[in-house]
């Protein structure tokens, strides 16, 4: 049985509209970042969400914890509807920008303070401080920590307060949108080992949502690939990266750089990202894909296909 | 013969706990029509030594405190007064930043912009220069380049974006380009375009890159040279194939360990302990040996160590470790 599930998710934004369009009567233009989405995370997964900018992943983890509703669709979790944030904090979040998620006039001691307190309320002080020196452990930070200023910690160090501040309320599942992206290669050794250990000793599900796909493929059991909004791809990790069967997926591998070859003749793809505005009929990548035809023109399902995944594309196979 | 060549290098910069010696000894040597990479982590050194070069600080408290920068045909670009420096610019180097949207002129038109380029260094109409940017735009790959021209910055994408900067960098036929992080913004598919590009316009052209980068797969993608920096110094160079997979010194062998790959799924990644040591006074002897697994006693002593070529290593590649002997640090 799922843990969380998405049916059918979808959220679009409004577009600045101004006196002068509505003066010329002009249609309200919407961003559709999330087009119906249906996806399970199983208990215990680590599950990678890849894509570029505006695929609609980050929407998808925020619509996923509660940050933002979806318009359509519903998020599931233990099998009952959720609306809003779970009062027991059993989902929580971690953001890219460790300087920018914690409060800068806060120790983090008293941050972390903040957050059992809201939780566990029967906790005293005495015990949230044990919660707290629990929490500091857990992420492998040394106890002065607590007596610390944000801005007298690394990068590295914010991003394991950030990961201690998410686990104070004793979370099922870590939604974790580009947890590595601003560290140094060095230290992003560290945040990733740790978030493996959290999953396979805790038994914390994450989600892992990245345009690494390095990483992604080292750390995740299962990947889903998003493009303008729609999943195109979903997969075991070893078997998506091994034989990708969407288009997308494959020129999204291809185009990482290999550390040990160099670089292939031909580019995997043509084109910029294209514009989330445009309609496109049909298969939303035809435009860039090198196998479309006159068939990519009518809308595809994501359908699945054996052994396991599933894929959007009628050609694929 | 190099078309630059970096000796001994040191910029500073002052700051309120002193002063940060940010390069610290730098010698570099990039020949025409190469693409030479730079990679280190943050605070490395990397982009100080390439902003030394033109001088180009933005406003931050920073000198070029010693060293040469020899540029052929033109000399000691460390030597040269400012308005001197300022013909360099953009005829003979050219500099392209991470962020294409701070380099470019909100309120002017891509076309404009490119053409006021051409017209401050070159005795053309303003036709003439109207009809280089299209032909700029044109090989740099830019779709409907007619239509562009009239666009301001906003109206484009990311990666045209980086195009248009890259046209305005390959305006004045430069001889080399210093290019930051110029794909750090963008996404997989789009830096893979865009590295394709400089590396196409500098075979066609001859101009040398100078490509800073904190991703030693973008290094491996196009780069012809490399070097690694930590602490303000260069610990490895030489031929990018000989680094990346023959890596000598201590550092980049854990910089390269440090990577989620293939090979390493189902094992824990192996993290560089420690962090970088601060450059205000910067630890005697090797500046790794503090975080260093296989560092002796007289590693953290004496001055820093060199660059030396190693026994039974390729011609060009050189570290700065003083073991004789590296074994592999990877469990």
């Amino acid at each position: 049985m799922s843990l969380l599930e998405f049916r059918g998710v979808a959220r679009r934004f409004p577009v600045r509209h101004g006196l002068l369009d509505r003066l010329a009567r002009r249609d309200r233009v919407w961003l559709h970042a999330v087009r119906g989405v249906d996806l399970s995370v199983a208990r215990g997964e680590i599950l990678g969400i890849v894509g570029e900018s505006g695929c609609g992943k980050s929407t998808l983890a925020r619509i996923g914890v509660g940050l933002q509703p979806a318009n359509a669709g519903s998020v599931r979790f233990h099998g009952a509807a959720l609306d809003g944030p779970d009062p027991a904090g059993r989902i929580q979040m971690v953001f890219q920008d460790p300087y920018s998620s914690l409060d800068p006039r806060m120790t983090i001691g008293a941050q972390l303070d903040e957050v059992i307190a809201r939780y566990r309320a029967g906790l005293g002080r005495a015990g949230r401080r044990a919660l707290v020196a629990q929490m500091l452990d857990e992420v492998g930070l040394p106890q002065e920590v607590a007596a610390k200023f944000p801005h007298a910690l690394s990068g590295g160090q914010r991003q394991r307060v950030s990961i201690a501040r998410a686990l104070c309320s004793g979370p099922e599942v870590l939604l974790a949108d580009e947890p590595v992206s601003a560290l140094d290669a060095s230290v992003q050794a560290q945040i990733i080992n740790l978030l493996r250990r959290l999953n396979r000793d805790k038994g914390l599900t994450i989600v892992f949502i990245s345009h690494d796909m390095n990483v992604v493929r080292y750390l995740c059991d299962r990947v889903a690939v998003m493009y303008l909004g729609e999943i195109v791809e979903l997969d075991d990790s070893a078997r998506l990266f091994a034989a990708p069967r969407h288009p997308y997926t494959r020129a999204l591998i291809e185009a990482v750089p290999d550390l040990h070859a160099p670089r292939e003749a031909v580019a995997a793809i043509h084109g910029e990202i294209p514009d989330p505005f445009a309609v496109v009929e049909g298969c939303r990548f035809a435009p860039r894909c090198p196998l479309a035809e006159a068939g990519c023109a009518r809308p595809q399902a994501l359908r699945p296909l054996p052994p396991s995944g599933a894929v959007r594309c009628d050609k694929a196979c | 013969m190099s078309l630059l060549s970096i000796r001994n290098l040191r910029t500073e910069f002052s700051g309120p706990a002193g002063i940060v010696r940010a390069v610290d000894g730098v010698s570099l040597d990039v020949a025409p029509g190469e693409i030479f990479g730079i990679v280190g982590e943050s605070g490395c050194g990397k982009s100080a030594t390439c902003r030394s070069i033109l001088r180009l600080f933005g406003g931050a408290p920073a000198r070029v405190a010693g060293g040469q920068i020899l540029l052929d045909g033109v000399g000691d670009l460390a030597a040269m007064p400012e308005r001197a420096l300022a013909q360099v610019r953009g005829r003979e180097v050219a500099f392209i930043f991470q962020d294409p949207l701070t380099a470019l002129n909100p309120t002017m038109r891509i076309g404009r912009q490119i053409a006021e380029v051409i017209l401050r260094h070159r005795k053309v109409s303003r036709a003439e220069a109207r009809q280089a940017a299209l032909g700029l735009l044109r090989d740099v790959h830019v779709t409907s380049p007619e239509r562009r021209l009239d666009a301001y910055p906003h109206e484009l994408s990311g990666g045209l974006r980086q195009r248009v900067v890259i046209a305005m960098a390959l305006a004045l036929r430069p001889r080399l380009i210093i290019a930051d992080e110029p794909t750090t913004a963008l996404d997989v598919t789009v830096q893979d375009q865009i590295l394709r590009l400089l590396r196409e316009r500098c075979d066609s052209t001859g101009t040398a890159i100078i490509l800073i980068t904190h991703d030693l797969g973008v290094v491996s993608q196009v780069c012809d040279r490399m070097a690694v920096m930590y602490a303000g110094r260069i610990v490895e160079t030489g031929a990018v194939r000989e680094v990346l997979d023959h890596p000598s010194h201590p550092y980049t062998r854990a910089l390269l360990a440090a990577l989620p790959g293939q090979a390493s799924r189902g094992r824990d990644l192996v993290p560089i302990e420690g962090s970088p040591p601060g450059l205000i006074a910067p630890p005697p002897g090797c500046r790794f040996a503090p975080r260093c697994r296989l560092a002796r006693e007289d590693c953290g002593s004496g001055p820093a160590p060199g660059l030396l070529p190693r026994p039974g290593t390729a011609p060009g590649h050189l570290d700065a470790c003083i073991l004789s002997e590296v074994p592999d640090v990877a469990s």
